[in-house]
């Protein structure tokens, strides 16, 4: 069907944080977006049965964080109208997020929004950052444990990637989507069904994100660690297939650490000030608050090699950091406590730690390891991964971890595996293609990818 | 198959030298590469060379698939010999080429009838000679 190398394939990986959107065959994505969208109208929020799924977190104990359910997002770029998605006539939807707002997605969000006000709402493309930080929104996400739990938000998001990211039209390019690892087959065959049915896309792929990762590591059988913005997710992969059952995640993420490093330095007094507080000669939209702390996060930090305990880290020299309004802040051991909470999430709450579900899924194994995901581009991480878990594997156990040394290809791992695949020429055989769906159905699916 | 398997063809040849390998002993061990669209033979190694030998002949920066017949005395003193499958992946290699290598090793595998234990290896030290002995006994 389609002959030789140049295939303008499509791959889009859709984490629970950020999206990444591309061409088959190239080096990076060349759109990545928030994968969530904003809820809001432009009238102030008068319907009260919305306040109470809609709060400030203002306290890190705060118990919905250990579900896993909370999903802050930032940077408001983009804007546009839904049209399909939640289908209410005078309602904005927009995707990005706004500063600060972090926000329980509702558990039916469909319900809610249904009841949303019947105000005379306009569409806004662009407003000014202090216009929007007043505004009131919802943050939606459409994962819910790390699966998919929102169809009609993952199709705006998709809409969102298509049309204004990529500039496509689905109906011309194949799509190799990468999934998470804990798809069942329901969600698979609704997956094919949107593509198919919705965008006419001439030809799918799912392919998983632990076998992907995996494969670009040059492993066909390992065990994956993929810790992400959302969630942190481990895989065994064995000859290519995701051992299903043994799949785990935690809702510890990159995000998460984020949190905690804020809440932390507020603790010391010191506080971040938002970029649209100060004025500056240029005025970048979509920088805020949350975005200076996971550069922070993202600059100073480092995992500790051995467990973090308040002594032995007290004295250690402190790490200056300018922030955006020109005040320098000096961080100390926040900078190895907040990675620390990775592999000891009591240092926060009692949440099961990494270390304990890497055990679990490796079964005392021989298998490699692998990092992969935003979150694993932290220094160090690799070091720390591998001693603890030479230490406590049995002796036997050969245990390797490998990781990617380009913080590039350690991002977007599965996104760059999507996209040698999807551009082999032998691939292009293994596409499950419209004819074949409409023939087989989308149940044709699970046989075709599987 | 495998999720994402990449569909890779394997030559007819491939499996005309694994058994000339596997039944005539013929040969100590074979490299394979994957070359167009197909899996070919590489190299081989006669059935005098070494495990040093069959080693050496693996790029240091390139993927590359390989049996080897190892042949081996059990603590009962019984004349025993296994095949082993190697996935050569070394960490140096590019990424398109790990890829391509861990997508089509498992459709390859499955062409190559009577392998008995199979390694995968990134650097020289997981596939040093005391893990093979190991792994044969």
């Amino acid at each position: 069907m389609y002959g030789g190398d140049e295939v303008s394939a499509i791959v889009i990986d859709m984490g629970s944080h950020t999206c990444k959107a591309g061409y088959a065959g190239e080096d990076a994505p060349k759109a990545v977006f928030p994968s969530s969208i904003t809820f809001g109208t432009s009238l102030p929020f008068h319907h009260e049965s919305l306040e109470p799924d809609f709060r400030l977190l203002d306290n890190i104990h705060s118990p919905s964080l250990g579900t896993g359910r909370t999903f802050p997002c930032h940077s408001f770029i983009y804007s546009y109208r839904a049209t399909t998605a939640i289908g209410h006539r005078s309602s904005t939807m927009v995707v990005g997020a706004v500063d600060q707002m972090e926000v329980d997605v509702p558990d039916n969000p469909e319900k809610n929004l249904g009841s949303a006000p019947d105000s005379n709402s306009t569409v806004k493309t662009f407003e000014s950052e202090k216009e929007k930080s007043k505004r009131k929104f919802y943050v939606l996400s459409p994962f819910k444990d790390g699966v998919i739990a929102d169809w009609d938000i993952v199709d705006s998001i998709l809409d969102h990637g298509f049309r204004e990211c990529l500039l496509i039209d689905p109906k011309e390019h194949p799509m190799l989507l990468a999934e998470p690892s804990a798809n069942n087959q329901q969600q698979r065959e609704r997956a094919a069904e949107l593509m198919f049915e919705k965008y006419k896309v001439p030809a799918l792929f799912l392919a998983k994100n632990a076998v992907l990762t995996s494969f670009a590591s040059g492993r066909a059988t390992s065990l994956v660690v993929d810790s992400g913005g959302g969630s942190t997710t481990v895989a065994p992969v064995h000859d290519g297939y995701v051992l299903q059952k043994a799949v785990l995640t935690s809702p510890i993420g990159g995000e998460f650490l984020t949190d905690c490093l804020t809440k932390s330095l507020e603790s010391k007094g010191i506080i971040i000030k938002p970029r649209y507080s100060f004025k500056r000669k240029e005025i970048r939209p979509g920088e805020f608050q949350r975005v200076i702390a996971s550069d922070i996060k993202e600059c100073v930090c480092r995992a500790p090699d051995t467990p973090y305990d308040e002594t032995s880290y007290s004295n250690i020299p402190m790490t200056p950091y300018e922030l955006p309004d020109g005040q320098t802040i000096e961080i100390g051991s926040d900078r190895f406590k907040t990675p620390d909470v990775l592999f000891n999430p009591s240092l926060v709450q009692t949440i099961p730690g990494m270390e304990s579900y890497v055990e679990t899924a490796a079964s005392a194994r021989g298998l490699p390891q692998m990092l992969a995901g935003g979150t694993a581009s932290m220094q160090q991480l690799k070091e720390r991964l591998e001693k603890d878990l030479l230490e406590e594997s049995p002796q036997a156990a050969r245990v390797k971890v490998l990781a990617s040394g380009n913080a590039t290809e350690r991002r977007f791992s599965v996104w760059i595996g999507g996209s040698i695949l999807a551009s082999l020429g032998s691939f292009q055989q293994m596409w499950f293609s419209k004819a074949e769906y409409e023939e087989h159905g989308a149940s044709y699916i699970q046989r075709k990818c599987p | 198959m495998a999720n994402a398997a990449s569909g890779m063809a394997v030559d007819d040849e491939c499996k005309l030298k694994f058994h000339e390998l596997k039944a005539k002993r013929t040969y100590r061990f074979i490299t394979f590469k994957i070359e167009g669209q197909q899996v070919v033979v590489d190299k081989f190694g006669s059935p005098e060379e070494s495990y040093d030998d069959f080693t050496n002949s693996l790029p240091a920066d390139e993927c590359r698939y390989a049996v080897f017949d190892f042949d081996f005395t059990t603590d009962e003193n019984c004349q025993k010999s296994k095949i082993f499958f190697i996935a050569w992946s070394p960490d140096t290699s590019r990424v398109r080429m790990k890829m391509v290598y861990a997508s089509s090793k498992d459709r390859f595998k499955r062409e190559l009838d009577g392998i008995q234990v199979e390694l995968q290896a990134t650097d020289p030290s997981e596939m040093s000679f005391d893990i093979i002995k190991s792994r044969a006994l």
